[in-house]
């Protein structure tokens, strides 16, 4: 399988994943682009795992069904999410996170 | 009924009070009768006990091996002080001394109980009075067959809650509910005292018991000047309790309540727990000689001080309460110079007259509603039988052959002259021919001459049979009371000795009775002096005594200031106790409550209005926060591996 290709790069994929990831959280405005970002931020770590589980604990599948898990979680989290931000828009007409900022002082 | 079940005496009218004082509503004539039968039972078994007492001498020596004690551990606490082990005990001890008081108290309470059926007729909260009466002789006959200090210092704060509810029981009357005050905060100055030196015996015995502190203090178990500072303490309480200078002031005022009150609380009864606490403790006073001297000295100052204030009051009452006053210092007297039988032998005398005084002073003011003395006048005419008893009370108060008083104050005068020589005996007699000087000024005043209001003179009338019966009986104590001081008659009643046999605490033999010539007669003549003394200046309008006023205006305002005392405690209140007062109230006001509690609160809402700004409500800036954060954590993380 992916004997010739070491652990690292694997990694190093995740990270810049992660990274964008990140970034479009903190730089965005549109919610819609935040939950995007949060999304890359999540495969990055699902990459992360499937690399450890492979390469570290070949004979077990922990980090696999934690994969899964993660992408059952974020699929929910995406469908909650959304509804948050439908609400959002229908309340103000703009799904600008900065907007809505009611509840400070 | 033996010396073992003494509890029984106080328990009865305690349950009566409890009853009484929440259902007198619900029974015929608001229980006053229920409340005089449970007195009556506890008379009759005072008097078994009385028995049982006598039939504990062996060979004219009091040997009741443990009959006459009754205890159960009432409380244990681990403290890991003494012991490891407190163990307050409820405990019952009877002797000479506890005898004559459950008599006294006893017979006394019921007198002024039933003369009280009299006097208080048609008053308001009529049952109320009954049932706090029953709960004071509940409270009273506790405190004297109590066997261990602390059941003895809960009885005592027992009687005092009794009298001031029954000072203050016209409390509509600003003065009463004043003069309750005055009474219970006085006497409590003083029990502060006794309290602690209760816990200073404690520490050093290890026990409450008073046989058991009796015995430790004997043995020398207590550093000498540790014990006469214990003593001292607790003498502070008796004074208190005992209207001693400088805690008498408290007395005169408490004749506010109703006078049968005065009568049993403020003359026989109440005011004799001082002077029973010392007599109690007596052996530890003698261990403790500076102590005892100190008692001696105030009694002395307080017989004086008392006697010259009753030659210029103009209350009634308020004379026999100098009176009482004084009388307790003769008391005092003789416990300091050792004497626990003259002191009993006084208290025991002094109960009768000084009742039968009060309550004939009551049948005065229950006829005249007039308590003044310069407005009474020529009230034999109208009542022959008060004035009759009255006058058997005063000449057993002024020390005449053969009344009761005389042979105690004899013996008292007897006692100081054997113990501390010349110059307390001069003054102690002197107050002695006072006393009749005064006395016989009272009796002149109210009861010869010629009436001054007329209106007042017009309303008396003779008091009922059942106000009089009880003074009738008292008046007759009065008069014999005194014999059991004889021999004969004391062998007669089957105590070798006579009473002198009775009274003496374990450990310490009384004394029996002398009776010295020399003093007897000089006390006599004294006394007789004093009552001719009385009658020039006070006989048909007083006018000598309008003239003596008159020789020293200083004095005499000095005299009717009261010594100024009252005014300089009123002074000391008024200046450094409310002076304290706003200094305290400043400092809670302005530190405690601006700065510590509003400051507080007012610094944190200040802080959060200052950071609220931190809060953009962007949410990026959240997210950069976390971030941030997340970032050093890992940092820290790796370099601490």
């Amino acid at each position: 399988m992916a004997g010739d290709i070491p652990m690292e790069n694997f990694l190093i994929l995740s990270a810049i994943l992660f990274g964008i990831g990140f970034y479009g959280v903190l730089a965005r405005r549109s919610a819609i682009l935040i939950l995007v970002a949060v999304e890359l931020m999540l495969a990055a770590v699902t990459i992360n795992m499937v690399a450890f589980a492979a390469y570290l604990d070949p004979e077990r599948f922990t980090g696999v069904i934690f994969a899964i898990f993660v992408i059952t979680v974020a699929a929910a989290e995406v469908g909650l999410a959304l509804g948050i931000v439908l609400r959002l828009f229908r309340d103000r007409q703009t799904a600008m996170v900065d907007e809505a900022s009611d509840l400070k002082w | 009924m033996g010396m073992e079940h003494v509890w029984l005496l106080p328990a009865i009218p305690a349950v009566l009070f409890a009853l009484m004082g929440l259902f007198n509503g619900l029974v015929p004539r608001r229980g006053d009768f229920i409340v005089i039968l449970g007195m009556a039972v506890v008379v009759v078994l005072s008097f078994l006990v009385l028995l049982d007492f006598q039939g504990s001498f062996r060979d004219g020596h009091f040997a009741p091996g443990d009959s006459n004690l009754y205890s159960f551990s009432w409380v244990e606490i681990d403290t890991g002080v003494v012991d490891d082990l407190l163990l307050i005990e409820f405990s019952t001890f009877v002797d000479g001394i506890t005898v004559l008081m459950l008599a006294v108290v006893s017979i006394v309470t019921l007198m002024v109980m039933i003369y009280s059926v009299g006097y208080m007729r048609g008053e308001v909260r009529y049952g109320w009075y009954f049932a706090v009466l029953s709960g004071f002789g509940a409270a009273m006959l506790m405190l004297v067959v109590s066997g261990n200090l602390l059941l003895l210092y809960l009885s005592w704060e027992a009687v005092g809650l009794a009298s001031y509810l029954l000072i203050g029981f016209y409390w509509e009357r600003q003065t009463a509910a004043e003069a309750a005050k005055k009474a219970f905060i006085t006497t409590r100055i003083g029990d502060v005292g006794l309290l602690i030196g209760i816990i200073l015996l404690w520490r050093g015995a290890g026990s409450f018991d008073i046989q058991e502190i009796i015995h430790f203090a004997e043995g020398g178990g207590y550093g000498e000047t540790y014990l006469t500072v214990t003593m001292l303490m607790l003498f502070a309480g008796a004074a208190g309790k005992s209207a001693q200078f400088p805690f008498h002031v408290w007395l005169p005022d408490a004749m506010e309540g109703p006078t049968p009150v005065s009568a049993l609380i403020h003359a026989a009864t109440m005011v004799v727990a001082g002077v029973y606490l010392v007599a109690r403790m007596m052996p530890v006073f003698d261990v403790a000689l500076v102590a005892r001297d100190v008692v001696l000295y105030i009694g002395l100052t307080t017989a004086a001080l008392g006697a010259t204030l009753g030659l210029v009051t103009s209350d009634i009452k308020r004379v026999l309460a100098y009176s009482t006053v004084s009388q307790l210092g003769f008391m005092f007297v003789a416990l300091g110079v050792g004497s626990v039988t003259a002191a009993m032998f006084h208290l025991f005398t002094h109960a009768f007259f000084k009742s039968l005084l009060f309550l004939g002073s009551g049948s005065v003011i229950h006829a005249t509603e007039e308590q003044v003395v310069e407005t009474l006048g020529g009230l034999r005419r109208k009542m022959p039988a008060t004035t009759t008893l009255f006058v058997i009370g005063s000449l057993a108060l002024a020390g005449i052959v053969p009344l009761a008083g005389f042979w105690s104050k004899d013996e008292i005068l007897l006692v100081l002259q054997d113990g501390a020589g010349f110059g307390p005996f001069v003054i102690l007699a002197a107050t002695a021919a006072l006393t009749a000087i005064y006395t016989t000024r009272l009796v002149l005043l109210t009861f010869f001459g010629e009436p001054k209001d007329q209106a007042a003179y017009d309303h008396a009338h003779e008091s009922p049979a059942v106000m009089i019966l009880p003074m009738a009986l008292l008046a007759l104590l009065a008069v014999i009371a005194g014999f059991v001081a004889l021999d004969p008659v004391g062998r007669a009643l089957g105590f070798t000795g006579g009473i002198g046999e009775v009274v003496f605490t374990q450990g310490h033999e009384g004394h029996a009775f002398k009776l010295d010539a020399t003093i007897a007669i000089g006390a006599t003549v004294s006394a007789l002096a004093g009552i001719v003394l009385g009658f020039i200046y006070w006989s048909g309008t007083a006018e000598r005594a309008v003239r003596a006023r008159q020789w020293s205006p200083e004095f005499h305002d000095l005299l009717v200031n009261r010594y100024y005392i009252d005014h300089l405690y009123q002074f000391t209140i008024d200046r450094v106790v409310l002076g304290l007062a706003t200094v305290v109230a400043y400092f809670d006001r302005w530190v405690v409550n601006e700065t510590g509690v509003d400051g507080s609160a007012q610094g944190i809402s200040f802080a959060g209005y200052r950071l609220k700004f931190f809060q953009t409500g962007r949410i990026p800036n959240y997210a950069l926060a976390m971030a941030i954060g997340v970032i050093v954590l890992a940092l820290v993380a790796v370099g601490r591996t």
